[in-house]
C-alpha cells in the first residue's frame, strides 16, 4: 500500500522541552493509524505540526509523495489534511448544513445551498452518518457535533483526518458509533490519525505508533499484537492493575444522601429522590450513561448547586445550606469531569493551582501575603510525586498536556481532602499507567479511611475497585449492586434504564428460590 | 524583554507621527507645537510640577481600572465615580466641625473613597442581584451623577451665586480644608494626593501579586467558574472589586477638588475618568505600567495647555493623541503576544 503521509525526523521543541524528537511516521492510504503514548509524550504536538498549527523545528513532511510546506492550518486543509478539534468550533445557532459549508472555498459569491446539500448528503451516505442537516448545532449531542466536524473536514476535501482524543467526551455508545463512521471512511480510502488512551479503541485501528517522551518507540500492526504488549511498549514495563483490598471493611457512614432532588437550568428534574450512603473505607462507584445526573449530583455534593428538596448528612451532621467553602472546609475533595472549566485557573501555574480553594489558608500565608516560597516548594514536591511534566511551576497550566493538567487537580485534591473524595471521571484523558497511578492513590485513601464516590465510564475499573456500585438513570438511582454479584451485562442493562426488567428478573429468581 | 521595549517604542513613534500628520493637515506648525508641548510639560520646575499634578488623578483612576479589568469586570463608570468622590468629599466639608487638621483631612479622604466606592458598589449590586451588565450600569450611573451635579451647581443648594450672576460652580472650599501642598505654589503646585497615588500604586501591586484577594481577582479574570467551585463567594468578590475600583476613582475626585481646583466644578473633573481608563490599558493592566502611563499622559495634558497658548493648536488634538497612543499601544500589546509563539518556533 502506498503511503499517503510520511514524516521523517520531525523535531519540535518548546524552550527546553523536546515535545517531538526525530519522529518518523507513515500513514497509509485507507488506514486508521493510532498514536499511543503517555501523557505528554507529544501526540498532540505531532498532530498540531501535521495540521500546520505549529511549525516543526526540523524534519520533512511528505503528503502524497510531495514535500508539504505547512505554515498554517489553511495550508493543511488545501492539501487535504483535516483536523477535528477536541473543543469544537461550530456556530451553535447555525444549522448542520450551514456549519459544514461556511468558509468553504466554493461558497464565494453564490452560495448554492442545494448543490452543497447534495454533496453533504452524498458524503453522509458513503460514510454511514445519519444526521438531520437542518437541525441547529445546539440541539445536537456532543457525539453528533463531532460528526459535523468530521463532515466539515470531508466536505473541504480532507483525505487525511486527524482526531485528537475524540472519544474522551463521548459515552461508550457514542464512541462505538464514531468507530462505525471511521470504519466507513476507511473503506472509502480515507486515512485517519487517531489519538486515544483507551485500549479498546486503539485495538480497532490498523496500526499503532507508540510514542514515549517525544520519540517513536515502535510502529506495529494491531492485528499482530495485544493490548498488554502495546501498553508495555508505551511505559517500558508492565502495568499492574490494582484491585480493592476486600479485607478492609467499610466503617461508619461518612456521607448520607437522603431523597435529594435538584432542578436543572430550565427547571427540569435532574436529580430525583437520590438516596445512598458512603462509609469510611468504602468506594461507591457511580455508573451511568453520561448526562443522567452524575454531574449534577457532584455539584450538589460540592455545594455549587442547590437542592430543591431532600438533603444530606456529612459525618452525621445535616448540611443545611451547603456552599463550596463549607464543603472544602469539611474535608470534601472534588475532581470535576471538566477540568479546565471547573478545576483549574488556566492562566495560573501549577504552584498557584495547587492551592486553588485554599489560598486563604494560614498555612500558605505569611501575614497577609501568600507565601510564594512555600507554594513553590509545594509545587516542586507535587510535580515530583505526581510526575507532572511541566517546564516550571509557573508555566500556565493551559500549556500542559491534558493528562498533566489532570494530575495537578489530583495532587491538589489528594493533598487537601480530609474524609470524603468526590471523583468524577478522574482518569479521563489519562494514559493507562497514569490511570493506574490514580487508582492506586484512591485505594490508598480508602485504606486511610476515606469515603469515596467514583464515577467512571470504564465499567471494568468500577467492578474491580468499588465496594458497591450505584447506577444512575434519568436522575434516579435505579439500583445499588455489589461488584462480586454483578456482571458487566447487568450493569449495562441498568444503565440503559432496564432496572424494572432486572428487578423482575431478580424477583423471578427469588420467588424460584422461595419455591424450592 | 527587548522585543517588548521595541514594540512599545514603535507604538510611541507611530502615535507621534500620526499626531504630527494630524497637526500638519490642520495647518499647524508641527515643530513649534511639539517643542511647546515638551517645554510645557518638562521645561521648568513649574512645568514638571504641573505634569505631576495632572498625573495624580489619572494614576488613581488607572489603578482602580487595573484592579477591575484584571478580574475582567468591566467597570467603565470612572467618570461618575470621580464626580461622586468629589461630591461626597465636598458634602462632608460642609458639615465638618472644628476638627484637628489631620482628622479633617482623613475625613475628606474617606469621604472621597466612600463616594466613588458607593457608586461602584451600586453597579456591583445591580450585577449580582439582577444580572445587569456592569458595562451598561456603570455608564448609566455616569449620566445620573453628571446630571445630579449639574442640578446641585445650577440652581441647586451648592451653587455659588454672585450679586448679579450665577456660576455653574460651588463657592470655594473652606481654605482650612485645602490639602497640603508638597511643592510649588499658585497655579503650579503638587498636593499631597500625589503621595497618596504613589502609595496606592505600591499597595495595588502588592494586593494583586501577593495577597489571597489579588489571587482571587486574577483567578476571577481567568476562570470564575473554577473559582466558584473552589470555595470563593464570587458575588462578594465582585462587590469588593467594584468597591475598591470605584473608591480609587473617588479619591482622585476628592484630591482634585481639595488639592487643585478648590471649587466643585464639572469641567475640571470631566475627562479624568476616561483618561484614567486609557492609562490603565496603556499600562498593560499593571500598577507599575499605569504609573508610567499616568506620568506620560499627565505631561501630555499639562504640556498641551502651554502648546495651545504658544502655537494655537486646538485642544481637541490632545484627546486625539490620547486615543492614538491607546490604539497603537493596544496593537503593541498584541504584537508582544505574537512574539511568544514566534519565539517558540524560532527557538530550535
Ligand atoms: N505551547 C507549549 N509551550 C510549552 N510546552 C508545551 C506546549 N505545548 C506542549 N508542551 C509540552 O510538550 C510536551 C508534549 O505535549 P503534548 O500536548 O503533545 O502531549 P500529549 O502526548 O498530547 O499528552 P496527553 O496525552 O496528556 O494529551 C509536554 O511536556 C507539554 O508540556
Ligand atoms: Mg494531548
Amino acid at each position: 500500500m502506498e503511503n499517503l503521509l510520511s514524516v521523517q525526523n520531525l523535531t519540535k521543541r518548546f524552550g527546553a522541552v523536546t515535545a517531538n524528537d526525530n519522529v518518523d511516521l507513515d500513514v497509509r492510504k485507507g488506514e486508521i493509524h493510532c498514536l499511543f503514548g503517555e501523557n505528554g509524550a507529544g501526540k498532540s504536538t505531532l498532530s498540531a505540526c501535521l495540521y500546520g498549527y505549529y511549525r516543526a523545528d526540523s524534519g520533512v513532511i511528505r503528503f502524497k509523495g510531495e514535500i508539504a510546506e505547512l505554515n498554517s492550518p489553511a495550508d493543511a486543509l488545501r492539501l487535504g489534511i483535516g483536523m477535528v478539534h477536541q473543543h469544537f468550533v461550530l456556530v451553535t445557532n447555525f444549522t448542520v448544513l450551514e456549519n459544514i459549508i461556511v468558509g468553504s472555498p466554493e461558497v464565494g459569491m453564490f452560495l448554492s445551498k442545494s448543490a452543497a446539500r447534495r454533496k453533504v448528503e452524498d458524503l453522509c451516505r458513503r460514510c454511514g452518518i445519519q444526521i438531520d442537516l437542518d437541525r441547529e448545532i445546539w440541539e445536537l449531542s456532543v457525539g453528533e457535533q463531532q460528526w459535523v466536524e468530521i463532515l466539515k473536514a470531508l466536505y473541504f476535501g480532507a483525505e487525511l483526518l486527524i482526531l485528537d482524543e475524540p472519544t474522551a467526551v463521548l459515552t461508550p455508545q457514542q464512541s462505538d458509533q464514531l468507530f462505525a463512521i471511521l470504519d466507513g471512511m476507511r473503506r472509502q480510502g480515507l486515512s485517519i490519525i487517531l489519538i486515544s488512551h483507551k485500549l479498546r479503541e486503539v485495538m480497532q485501528s490498523d496500526r499503532v505508533t507508540i510514542l514515549r517522551k517525544g520519540r517513536v518507540v515502535a510502529t506495529v500492526e494491531t492485528s499482530g499484537t495485544t493490548a498488554e504488549a502495546i501498553t508495555a511498549l508505551m511505559v517500558g514495563h508492565k502495568v499492574t492493575k490494582h484491585v480493592s483490598d476486600r479485607s478492609i471493611e467499610p466503617g461508619r457512614d461518612v456521607l448520607v444522601v437522603d431523597r435529594a432532588c435538584a432542578l436543572g437550568e430550565w427547571g427540569e428534574d435532574v436529580l430525583r429522590d437520590v438516596t445512598f450512603s458512603i462509609a469510611s473505607n468504602e468506594i461507591l462507584g457511580l455508573a451511568g450513561v453520561a448526562g443522567n445526573g452524575q454531574k449534577e449530583l457532584f455539584e450538589v455534593l460540592m455545594g455549587v448547586r442547590t437542592l430543591s428538596s431532600g438533603g444530606f448528612l456529612l459525618d452525621g451532621d445535616a448540611v443545611a445550606v451547603p456552599t463550596s467553602r463549607e464543603m472544602l472546609d469539611r474535608g470534601v475533595g472534588l475532581v470535576p469531569d471538566d477540568r479546565f472549566r471547573e478545576g483549574l485557573i488556566p492562566e495560573f501555574g501549577t504552584a498557584e493551582n495547587l492551592v486553588l480553594g485554599w489560598q486563604r489558608k494560614p498555612e500558605y500565608r505569611r501575614g497577609p501575603f501568600l507565601d510564594r516560597r512555600k507554594l513553590n516548594a509545594l509545587a516542586e514536591r507535587k510535580i515530583e510525586e505526581f510526575r507532572i511534566v511541566a517546564a516550571s511551576a509557573d508555566l500556565p497550566v493551559e500549556r500542559l498536556s491534558g493528562g498533566n493538567a489532570q494530575r495537578v487537580i489530583l495532587a491538589r485534591e489528594f493533598l487537601h481532602a480530609g474524609s470524603l473524595l468526590l471523583a468524577n471521571q478522574p482518569t479521563r484523558g489519562l494514559d493507562v499507567a497514569a490511570s493506574e497511578f490514580v487508582y492506586e492513590k484512591i485505594l490508598e485513601k480508602r485504606a486511610e479511611g476515606f469515603a469515596i464516590l467514583l464515577a467512571s465510564e470504564e465499567l471494568d475499573d468500577l467492578l474491580r475497585l468499588c465496594d458497591r456500585i450505584a447506577v444512575i438513570f434519568k436522575g434516579r438511582i435505579v439500583g445499588i449492586v455489589r461488584p462480586e454479584e454483578t456482571t458487566l451485562l447487568e450493569l449495562g442493562m441498568m444503565m440503559a434504564g432496564d432496572a424494572s426488567n432486572l428487578d423482575g428478573h431478580l424477583n423471578d429468581l427469588s420467588s424460584k428460590a422461595l419455591r424450592q | 524583554m527587548g522585543w517588548n521595549v521595541a514594540c512599545y517604542s514603535a507604538a510611541m513613534l507611530c502615535a507621534l507621527f500620526s499626531t504630527a500628520a494630524l497637526l500638519h493637515l490642520s495647518g499647524g506648525d508641527v515643530a513649534k507645537a511639539f517643542s511647546s508641548l515638551v517645554i510645557g510639560a518638562f521645561g521648568s520646575q513649574k512645568a514638571l510640577l504641573g505634569s505631576l499634578a495632572k498625573a495624580t488623578p489619572l494614576l488613581l483612576v488607572g489603578l482602580g481600572t487595573v484592579i477591575a479589568f484584571r478580574a475582567k469586570i468591566w467597570n467603565i463608570g470612572q467618570e461618575g465615580q470621580v464626580l461622586a468622590g468629589a461630591m461626597c468629599a465636598y458634602w462632608a466639608s460642609l458639615w465638618i466641625g472644628p476638627l484637628p487638621y489631620w482628622m479633617a483631612f482623613a475625613v475628606l479622604v474617606l469621604a472621597g473613597l466612600a463616594g466613588g466606592g458607593a457608586l461602584g458598589l451600586l453597579a456591583g449590586i445591580l450585577k449580582t442581584r439582577f444580572g445587569t451588565s456592569e458595562i451598561i450600569s456603570t455608564v448609566m450611573l455616569n449620566y445620573i451623577v453628571i446630571f445630579l451635579l449639574a442640578y446641585l451647581l445650577d440652581g441647586g443648594p451648592w451653587m455659588e451665586s454672585g450679586v448679579t450672576v450665577a456660576y455653574h460652580q460651588s463657592p470655594p472650599v473652606n481654605t482650612m480644608l485645602e490639602w497640603p501642598t508638597l511643592f510649588g505654589q499658585g497655579s503650579a503646585k503638587l498636593h499631597v494626593g500625589f503621595l497618596l497615588a504613589l502609595g496606592a500604586t505600591a499597595l495595588s501591586a502588592v494586593l494583586l501579586e501577593r495577597t489571597p484577594l489579588g489571587y482571587e481577582i486574577r483567578a476571577f479574570g481567568s476562570n470564575p467558574t473554577a473559582l466558584r467551585f473552589r470555595g470563593t463567594d464570587i458575588s462578594r468578590l465582585l462587590l469588593v472589586v467594584m468597591l475598591v475600583s470605584g473608591a480609587l476613582a473617588g479619591l482622585a475626585g476628592a484630591g482634585e477638588l481639595f488639592g487643585t481646583s478648590h471649587r466643585l466644578r464639572a469641567e475640571t473633573l470631566l475627562g479624568i475618568g476616561s483618561s484614567g481608563i486609557v492609562v490603565a490599558m496603556v499600562g498593560g493592566l499593571r500598577p507599575s505600567g499605569a504609573m508610567l502611563a499616568a506620568l506620560f499622559f499627565g505631561a501630555l495634558k499639562s504640556g498641551a495647555i502651554y502648546m495651545r497658548l504658544q502655537s494655537g493648536t486646538p485642544a481637541g488634538l490632545v484627546s486625539a493623541m490620547e486615543g492614538l497612543v491607546l490604539l497603537f499601544f493596544l496593537c503593541a500589546a498584541v504584537a508582544t503576544r505574537i512574539q511568544v509563539t514566534v519565539r517558540s518556533e524560532v527557538h530550535a
